[in-house]
């Protein structure tokens, strides 16, 4: 019962997170939120007694993570706000 | 773009009423399909047969070995593709690039430098511990969590973070694209080796029990999943730094034609 309710916080934060990363201007902010993204679903394998892929997880997320923030360099990081 | 996102959301709405979740298998559940004949066995017989203490382990290299062998591949292939990609050259990037070659502006370092990290921290603390815990990860993945892909993805964290964090160093340390590929490759050729040793030693394919070596049976069986274990750590570390080095040509390129 606790796990089960432990799980549905984590997937509310899932789902959050998800919104947050769509709806962001700055894509710089959406690597980040991202790599928030993998550590809950990381935590999540954790709570589902799967610690072998929680491990996997953990590193391609930072890996994933980094490489993004390199080829952010390549593009222009903001989208076209509305005020200006 | 974003007034275009609200259509998936609001399909998702209205479609959502009408899944029955009924059908799916609640998590735990002993009775549901796959509960019900392959599990036990596994959970049973994963000792027994497999002489391997982590049952993951087990399952991933020993029961189903054919899965694993086509996963490397595929990841083999992805690299290879993202490789392909990156490399290709617009024809009008090439002609801008000789016009602006030109001007030759200033020359960009190949990667984003971090300042605030000591170079001889990393050097002397961080890549060695990072290694020894891969290599940890590798050869005791028989017994406790972890295992080949965890291995190969720490290996290639570690060429990362050599490469952003030191970009000019010397290039004994740098592996180049071509070379870091057949590495990739490599890997999934000791694993296939593996597989055709069983076949000389009287097996089918990838049957440990058959390894044509003087051993008893539980070592035959430690002997071919570490052999396993070590062609996916060399195939995924070299599919890591594959990628990494096409993104790195790649990000250099562009640079130039700013």
């Amino acid at each position: 019962m606790h796990t089960l309710l432990l799980q549905a916080i984590l997937l509310l934060i899932l789902i959050a997170i998800t919104l947050s990363i769509i709806f962001s201007d700055d894509l710089m902010a959406s690597v980040i939120i991202y790599c928030a993204f993998s550590f809950i679903t990381m935590l999540l394998y954790i709570v589902m007694g799967a610690p072998d892929v929680a491990f996997t997880e953990a590193v391609i997320g930072v890996i994933s993570t980094i490489i993004f923030i390199m080829l952010l360099r390549t593009i222009k990081r903001k989208t076209k706000s509305k005020k200006k | 773009m974003k007034k275009y996102l609200i259509i998936p959301l609001l399909i998702m709405l209205i479609v959502l009423p009408f899944v029955f979740f009924d059908v799916l298998p609640s998590i735990g559940d002993m009775k549901s399909a796959p509960n019900t004949h392959v599990s036990d066995y596994y959970i049973e017989n994963s000792i027994k047969d497999a002489y391997s203490e982590n049952m993951v382990t087990a399952v991933i290299v020993d029961f189903r070995a054919f899965d694993t062998l086509l996963e490397t591949t595929v990841m083999f292939l992805a690299g290879i593709s993202v490789m392909i990609i990156l490399a290709s050259r617009p024809r009008a990037a090439q002609r801008m690039r000789s016009t602006l070659d030109a001007k030759k502006s200033k020359i960009k370092s190949i990667a984003p430098v971090f300042k605030t990290i000591n170079k001889d921290v990393m050097i002397t603390i961080i890549e060695p511990i990072i290694l020894i815990y891969a290599l940890y990860v590798l050869f005791h993945g028989e017994i406790s969590l972890g295992g080949g892909f965890q291995a190969g993805a720490l290996i290639g964290m570690v060429y990362l973070l050599d490469v952003l964090v030191i970009p000019d160093r010397h290039n004994l340390y740098r592996m180049s694209k071509s070379n870091s590929a057949m590495i990739a490759g490599l890997g999934t050729f000791i694993y296939c080796l593996c597989g055709i040793l069983t076949l000389i030693g009287g097996g089918i394919f990838l049957e440990y029990s058959n390894l044509p070596l003087p051993l008893t049976e539980a070592m035959k069986h430690s002997m071919g999943i570490l052999m396993v274990e070590i062609g996916v750590t060399v195939g995924v570390a070299g599919t890591i730094i594959t990628i990494i080095n096409s993104i790195m040509e790649r990000v250099r390129f562009d640079d130039d034609n700013y």
